[in-house]
């Protein structure tokens, strides 16, 4: 059916859809009607979640902002700078967006610990700018830890007072948890919101796709765990479990879905889970490593 | 009284920076280098377990990650009297290689050329444009197919790291000893063919992309110079069995080498948010505490000196210190020295493939002793990176993180002397202050890290209240 085909065919039904259809073809004649417009803030942390966001393989990141989104500002990568910079993020306030935030928010000194540009010849903090985009966007995705509840940046003393994006705003936030955060964990949770809608989320907000299993449950060194078989240093081929793997507490899928182009993750380099996707990393996740093999649980 | 233009953020960084410039005639007469991020990651390592500092300081950066893991390694070593295996080392180098790779390729084409080179307008992001983009049509075309053709090279960079790493970035593999993966046939020859895609591709294109924006913009060999003191804490050297030696700890001041000595190296606080007993201080002294009524300071980036003197880190000065480069000082030279680098690191990863025995486990059951203290100094990707621990009843009673980009962004020091990056914005010709292209480019040239590098902190700064219709 062609497009005209298609508007003889609405005029002749039911109103709603005659108006959604010239809904439509008035913004596609405006030039509206495109890819819904996207921001990723870096707040306060360390920037670590874009560059594994770069790692990410099918969809890779020039899929992602081809295809997928119109991607209107990120510190890291875009061309712009300065003032002209923050007017992009200004402006994208007033259409219909998706916000995805990495970094804690810093609340000391009303938030000028963390200072992401200056509009108007006056300092914007991270603080303002979650305020800002936080309830105008359609959907908001924390991604790592720092944005989901504070993580690293947040780790006690705190001293530049961070904490998650969703303690600052009165919304939904779907969080993705991980030290970085997977670039499937985001790139699945983004196209489900466009293609579907919101995930089916955990009591955590977490979407239950990626934050649904045990890591134990599902790890490849499992069975030597269920035969008391422990690993004694770091560079052993068994179960982590008494130097410290922090996989008996934490919901993700590292071992089913593997890093960088799906080759390897932490324990297949001999190393335990420190539990970087779980909440409480990384004051309640340590110590990371110990070789103290009475290790109380 | 001349125009002060600000310009922040400056993006295609990573973290957050503010740069002010005094423009009088057309010209830079003053400048300030400027952070805007506070997370005080050295109080926060306090009290924390030491083995977990290796793990815990790679957050610092997420870019340059493994550069912390090493350096946190080292320092450890150095407290526990540890020395690594060969095999140890050089597979440590290899994923500390990899790191060096992705960062240089992320750095050049998507922070790099933007500021020369068109990039199409399929995407909001790349919207705004300059005036002064001066590549002829098909040049600039094949450029910008390479800056997406390099997204995938830059990746399989951080491949590589995670083979041994587990994962990238924020590794799990370079720990005490060397490494915690054994390097098996499989991972050896994974390792190689990576490599070989990644080889070709950075001689072959990455190479003549440089060369090829020199010719179009070779005025810039000309600006964003800067003092000439180059410093370097050696990396990719000292093997008992492989002929190999990228670069040896050296110093290079007022035009005469010096022997490189830790103790020459200090931190000043004159024009930063913190006070201490002595506003010059060596890194094992003192963690000096904050303080926001210092009128005269305007940044928490501290101000790091060797024998006094602001040095200048990072590929160029590698190059220059073991002879490579001796093109120049500048923005352009900063720029190709970081190319041939790449180049250059993805020959000795091939070298120290090939000096690998299979099958070798270097990890060991290590002992935390009661009280000791390290420090572990090593040149990573931006320049010379310096951790200095103290462990206190097993736990970590001090750490002091010094980053290359603490050496290129200080701010001035009690003498007045401005930092390395304020030194090399000072003098520049500005074509339009409305437009000032020269400003981010000086600054790219030195590939700032802010996250790894500042605490800064505005005060007396009234916020206004945004307010949007």
């Amino acid at each position: 059916m062609s497009k005209i085909d298609v508007c003889n065919f609405c005029e002749n039904n039911s109103s709603p859809t005659k108006r959604l259809v010239k809904e439509i073809e008035s913004k596609i004649k405006d030039n509206t009607f495109k890819k819904k417009n996207f921001v990723w803030l870096e707040l306060t942390g360390c920037s670590g979640n874009i560059i594994s966001l770069l790692n990410g393989t099918n969809p890779d990141f020039e899929y992602l902002i081809t295809q997928m989104v119109n991607w209107v500002y990120d510190n890291s990568l875009m061309v712009e700078q300065g003032e002209e910079a923050i007017e992009k993020l200004i402006n994208v306030m007033d259409t219909d967006f998706i916000l995805a935030v990495e970094g804690a928010v810093s609340t000391e000194n009303n938030g000028l610990y963390n200072i992401i540009g200056r509009w108007k010849g006056e300092p914007l903090t991270a603080l303002d700018t979650i305020k800002m985009l936080g309830e105008k966007a359609s959907h908001v995705i924390a991604v790592g830890d720092c944005a989901s509840y504070g993580g690293p940046s947040a780790a006690t003393p705190n001293p530049s007072l961070s904490v998650g994006v969703p303690e600052i705003l009165n919304r939904k936030v779907i969080n993705l948890t991980g030290c970085p955060s997977h670039p499937d964990w985001f790139l699945g949770t983004l196209a489900h919101i466009l293609l579907y809608g919101e995930p089916k989320l955990d009591e955590q907000n977490r979407p239950l796709l990626f934050y649904g299993t045990l890591l134990h449950d599902i790890c490849t060194r499992r069975s030597y765990f269920d035969r008391g078989i422990f690993a004694e240093k770091l560079g052993d081929k068994t179960c982590m479990f008494k130097l410290g793997c922090r996989g008996p507490v934490t919901r993700i899928d590292c071992s089913k879905r593997q890093w960088n182009a799906y080759i390897n993750w932490p324990i297949g380099c001999n190393t335990p889970c420190i539990g970087c996707a779980q909440f409480g990393f990384p004051d309640k996740m340590e110590p990371f490593i110990s070789y103290d093999t009475t290790r109380e649980e | 009284m001349g125009e002060k233009i600000k310009i922040n953020p400056v993006t295609r960084i990573s973290g957050f920076m503010e740069i002010e410039v005094t423009v009088e005639n057309n010209e830079i007469v003053d400048a300030k280098t400027k952070g805007f991020l506070f997370r005080g990651v050295e109080k926060i390592l306090l009290n924390r377990n030491p083995f977990d500092v290796v793990y815990f300081t790679e957050r610092i950066c997420g870019i340059c990650s493994t550069a912390h893991s090493m350096a946190s390694t080292l320092a450890l070593e150095d407290a526990l009297n540890i020395t690594p295996s060969q095999q140890g080392k050089m597979l440590r180098d290899i994923a500390h290689g990899c790191e060096f790779l992705q960062n240089h390729i992320r750095h050049f084409y998507q922070y790099v050329i933007p500021d020369y080179v068109k990039i199409p307008e399929a995407n909001t992001t790349y919207s705004i444009q300059h005036y002064d983009y001066r590549l002829p049509d098909k040049l600039n075309e094949e450029i910008v197919a390479n800056y997406f053709k390099s997204l995938e090279l830059s990746r399989k960079a951080h491949e590589m790291l995670a083979v041994f790493g587990g994962k990238a970035p924020h590794t799990h593999g370079i720990f005490i000893g060397g490494i915690t993966a054994q390097p098996t046939s499989d991972k050896i020859i994974k390792l190689k063919s990576l490599l070989q895609e990644i080889y070709e591709f950075v001689s072959n294109v990455m190479v003549n992309d440089v060369y090829t924006i020199s010719e179009y913009y070779s005025d810039y060999f000309e600006i964003g110079g800067g003092y000439g003191n180059l410093l370097s804490y050696g990396c990719f050297s000292d093997y008992d069995n492989v002929n190999l030696s990228y670069v040896n700890p050296s110093v290079y001041i007022d035009n005469k080498f010096l022997d490189f000595n830790s103790d020459m190296i200090t931190e000043n606080i004159e024009y930063s948010w913190y006070v201490s007993d002595e506003s010059t201080y060596e890194p094992f002294e003192t963690i000096p505490e904050a303080n926001m009524d210092k009128t005269k300071a305007y940044s928490w980036v501290k101000a790091s000196r060797y024998k006094g003197f602001p040095c200048e880190v990072g590929p160029l000065a590698r190059q220059w210190l073991n002879g490579e480069y001796r093109k120049g000082i500048s923005v352009m030279n900063r720029i190709i020295a970081r190319v041939l680098e790449t180049k250059r690191i993805a020959e000795i990863i091939f070298t120290l493939l090939d000096n690998i025995v299979p099958n070798i486990d270097v990890q060991q059951k290590y002992d935390i002793p009661n009280k000791t203290q390290g420090a572990g100094l090593i040149d990573t990707t931006r320049g010379a990176l310096g951790h200095w621990l103290k462990i206190d009843e097993k736990t970590i009673s001090f750490y002091q993180i010094i980053t290359p980009t603490v050496w290129n962004f200080s701010t001035r020091d009690e003498k007045d002397q401005l930092g390395v990056a304020e030194k090399a914005l000072i003098g520049t010709k500005v074509q339009d202050a409305e437009n000032p292209v020269e400003i981010g480019r000086i600054i790219r040239s030195f590939d700032p890290c802010i996250s790894c590098g500042t605490h800064v902190y505005t005060p007396n700064e009234k916020l206004r209240d945004i307010r949007i219709v």
